[in-house]
């Protein structure tokens, strides 16, 4: 048998002409569902590196909705933090994003753009369950120019700020009345850097997004259409910022840094004050018992009143086959029983309405542990989640990218920001 | 019954075309589903607005004309280009000089041999974890430096400081590597050449450039090229110790890191990210190109 070159010409156009096929169009169907048919069939769920410190009750959970609903059996999945994004986003590119997925709502918006994602309003199983939540917490979920809801809202978070008593009692601050606005903050670090000639910085990130909004910056235009912090308080924290990075009261590798790197400085001294949650103290415990002596808590530094918090949710495939399965395992997931008894397991809150307000989260038992809950769980009640759904990952390399420019000196912080909002809404355009 | 069981001549005239291409096909298929397909989705990608979760439009060179006035796109072109002209000169001579090192048969010597080797194999992960708590500003490098009375130097947190920094990783992990081809190379000269040129009163150096060079150049080229390829390919060196974000206001972006912070996650650009990745192809073809040209020029 020959192979002719017809034969061969017709493959090598189809392997030219067969990527094309990716080029259609692939909106989401936007009317409205119903999942409220029988709960059967196998269904895949998918956590953010939940697995390593609760499989147990993860699996004590799947356990107990497949007792509850004969006929379903759900595979758990669990991914790493790291490149958590890139996954969904393979998956999805894929056609394999699973049935139940964990997700930020900045990742729920571009699945929901995309019509991955189950409108939870327009379904008439899911949209029953709305009333059981917070009413902040359920509309964390909706995305701008879209109408609509598209994740279960589970679990929240908050942190307070962890401070180092014995590097601000060497500057002479007191340590017991560490800053609480934003002007003494800054009046502050500028004094333990010059006090320790440069060697402990205050703080080792650069203003991020949320920074801006807990300064009371307007991030967004008031029809969320554009961003708008280049405004003069914007300007203001940049200017402020870059003071204290000149005087190294900013550690001067903050330009580079992340979460983690930030962590390690403020365990080794180098840094006075961090960002964290109650699970952080366990670590402080463990890895530097000298910081843990000298530990200071204090609530997050805010302009407006109200604290920044994190949602997690929980989305469903749109393009699940066994959707009532799917609806129903997501409910059960983040239902007041079962977000309370997570809570309960880790530092984190549930989103289910008048969970607050349970005994666990008002009452202090003389613990730190207990003291940064109660505290948190009471400010959340108010808190915002600052990162605006649509702020996508190149748009926070947009913005830190000019932030570091302006810090550096290469621009001016007004320069800087009007970049980074041009940037960023140019991104919002291009969808 | 030999005879008869042999095949006759138009029997095997009429078998050899298909045969030949049988045995390639396994072949082909890999090529074809992890090679030709992608770079041909890539290309055809390059000329579309795609998006990772939306399916792009042709847009014919729009990707293109916008990349001339993308400010990040020319800083990671001109960041990999640098890494290329401070990498690939060290990578050419310093594992020949090594591999000269190591190429005599002494007690020991493998052992070094292995050591200089080890960090090819070890992960860059890691090589670069390592790198960035010595080089960090409280490191074992700026404390060492204090000590003998110079302040910390920002090897990770200045932009220049940093690229050569990322540098001096890339060279010290590819040493190894390297040198073992430059041990193949020298294991190949010819002995009574470097007694000649020693009767003739050649020194070392001497007999390095007249005897050495002259009879692994061909192998020069070699490194040259494979290295220059690489280096203008460079990601995780630079990654690990500049961050996702390349360095202070992303100044130390190379190209393909820029192919991966504009073409992943739910909201990557692919569209514009292939056209970046075959600006990187046609660089790395016209690279090659032009050291197998100064190598046919030597030649000639």
């Amino acid at each position: 048998m020959r192979i002719s070159r017809r034969i061969l010409a017709t493959a090598a156009t189809a392997a030219v002409l067969l990527p094309l096929s990716a080029c259609g169009s692939g909106s989401g169907d936007s009317s409205s569902s119903d999942s409220s048919g029988k709960v059967q069939g196998d269904i895949s769920f998918q956590t953010w590196n939940l697995r390593a410190n609760f499989k147990s009750y993860f699996e004590g959970l799947i356990a107990d909705f497949e007792k509850k609903y004969p006929g379903t059996h759900v595979k758990w999945i669990d991914q790493p933090a790291e490149g958590y994004a890139d996954k969904i986003s393979a998956d999805a590119a894929a056609g394999t994003l699973p049935d139940v997925v964990n997700v930020s709502p900045d990742l729920a918006a571009p699945l929901a753009k995309a019509g991955l994602a189950l409108d939870l309003d327009k379904d008439k199983a899911a949209a029953k369950y709305k009333s059981e939540y917070l009413p902040g917490a359920w509309a964390g979920n909706e995305i701008p120019g879209l109408p609509g809801t598209y994740a279960f809202p589970w679990y929240l978070n908050t942190g307070p700020l962890f401070y180092n008593k014995a590097l601000f009692k060497e500057a002479g601050l007191n340590a017991d009345q560490p800053p609480k606005t934003y002007a003494a903050l800054f009046t502050d670090a500028l004094q333990i850097a010059h006090k320790t000639d440069g060697k402990v910085a205050t703080l080792a990130n650069v203003p991020t997004i949320e920074d801006f909004g807990r300064y009371g910056v307007e991030l967004m235009n008031k029809q969320g259409t554009a961003f708008a912090f280049n405004d003069a308080k914007g300007v203001e924290l940049l200017t402020k910022y870059k003071q204290l990075f000149d005087a190294k009261a900013l550690d001067p590798q903050a330009l580079t840094a992340t979460p983690e790197s930030s962590g390690q400085k403020f365990l080794t001294g180098a840094v006075a004050m961090n960002p964290g949650s109650a699970l952080d103290l366990h670590n402080f415990k463990t890895q530097a018992p000298t910081l843990y002596k000298n530990i200071g808590i204090t609530d997050q530094i805010t302009n407006t009143g109200h604290v920044n918090m994190y949602v997690m949710g929980l989305l469903v495939n749109s393009r699940s086959k066994e959707k009532p399965a799917a609806v129903a395992f997501a409910h059960f997931i983040t239902d007041a029983q079962n977000q309370m008894s997570f809570a309960k397991k880790v530092a984190i809150f549930p989103s289910t309405a008048g969970s607050l307000e349970d005994p666990y989260f008002t009452k202090e038992d003389g613990t730190d542990e207990t003291r940064v809950r109660v505290a948190a769980a009471k400010s959340l009640k108010t808190a915002v989640n600052y990162t605006p759904v649509l702020f996508s990952d190149q748009m926070k390399t947009a913005l830190r990218n000019e932030v570091a420019k302006a810090l550096q000196g290469k621009e001016s912080p007004k320069a800087a920001l009007d970049n980074a909002v041009k940037a960023c809404n140019q991104l919002l355009q291009q969808g | 019954m030999a005879g008869s069981t042999a095949p006759s001549g138009s029997r095997v005239r009429r078998q050899l075309p298909t045969s030949p291409w049988l045995f390639a096909a396994p072949g082909f298929l890999v090529t074809g589903v992890f090679v030709l397909y992608p770079f041909l989705s890539t290309v055809v990608d390059a000329f579309t607005d795609r998006r990772t979760l939306i399916p792009g439009r042709f847009v014919g060179l729009a990707n293109f004309r916008e990349l001339l006035h993308d400010d990040m796109f020319w800083i990671g072109l001109r960041n990999s280009t640098l890494y290329v002209l401070g990498v690939v000169p060290a990578l050419v001579v310093l594992p020949l000089l090594l591999a000269l090192l190591v190429q005599k048969n002494i007690p020991g010597i493998a052992f070094f041999r292995s050591a200089f080797y080890t960090p090819v194999v070890a992960s860059i992960v890691v090589v670069g974890l390592i790198w960035v708590w010595l080089l960090d500003e409280r490191g074992l490098v700026n404390s060492l430096l204090e000590t003998l009375g110079a302040g910390p130097v920002g090897f990770l947190s200045d932009q220049w400081l940093l690229l050569v920094s990322a540098m001096a990783v890339t060279v010290w992990k590819g040493l190894g590597y390297y040198m073992i081809i430059y041990l193949a190379a020298l294991a190949n000269v010819p002995r009574e050449l470097h007694e000649a040129a020693a009767v003739d009163g050649a020194g070392a150096v001497r007999r390095f450039l007249t005897v050495t060079v002259p009879a692994v150049r061909s192998t020069m080229v070699l490194v040259a090229a494979l290295s220059s390829v690489a280096a203008f390919k460079v990601f995780s060196e630079v990654y690990l110790m500049a961050g996702p974000s390349g360095g202070p206001a992303g100044e130390d972006t190379t190209l393909v890191m820029l192919v991966q912070r504009t073409g992943t996650g739910l909201t990557g650009r692919v569209g514009y990210a292939s056209a970046i990745s075959l600006v990187v192809f046609a660089v790395t073809v016209v690279l090659m190109l032009l050291v197998l040209r100064a190598d046919r020029k030597d030649e000639a």
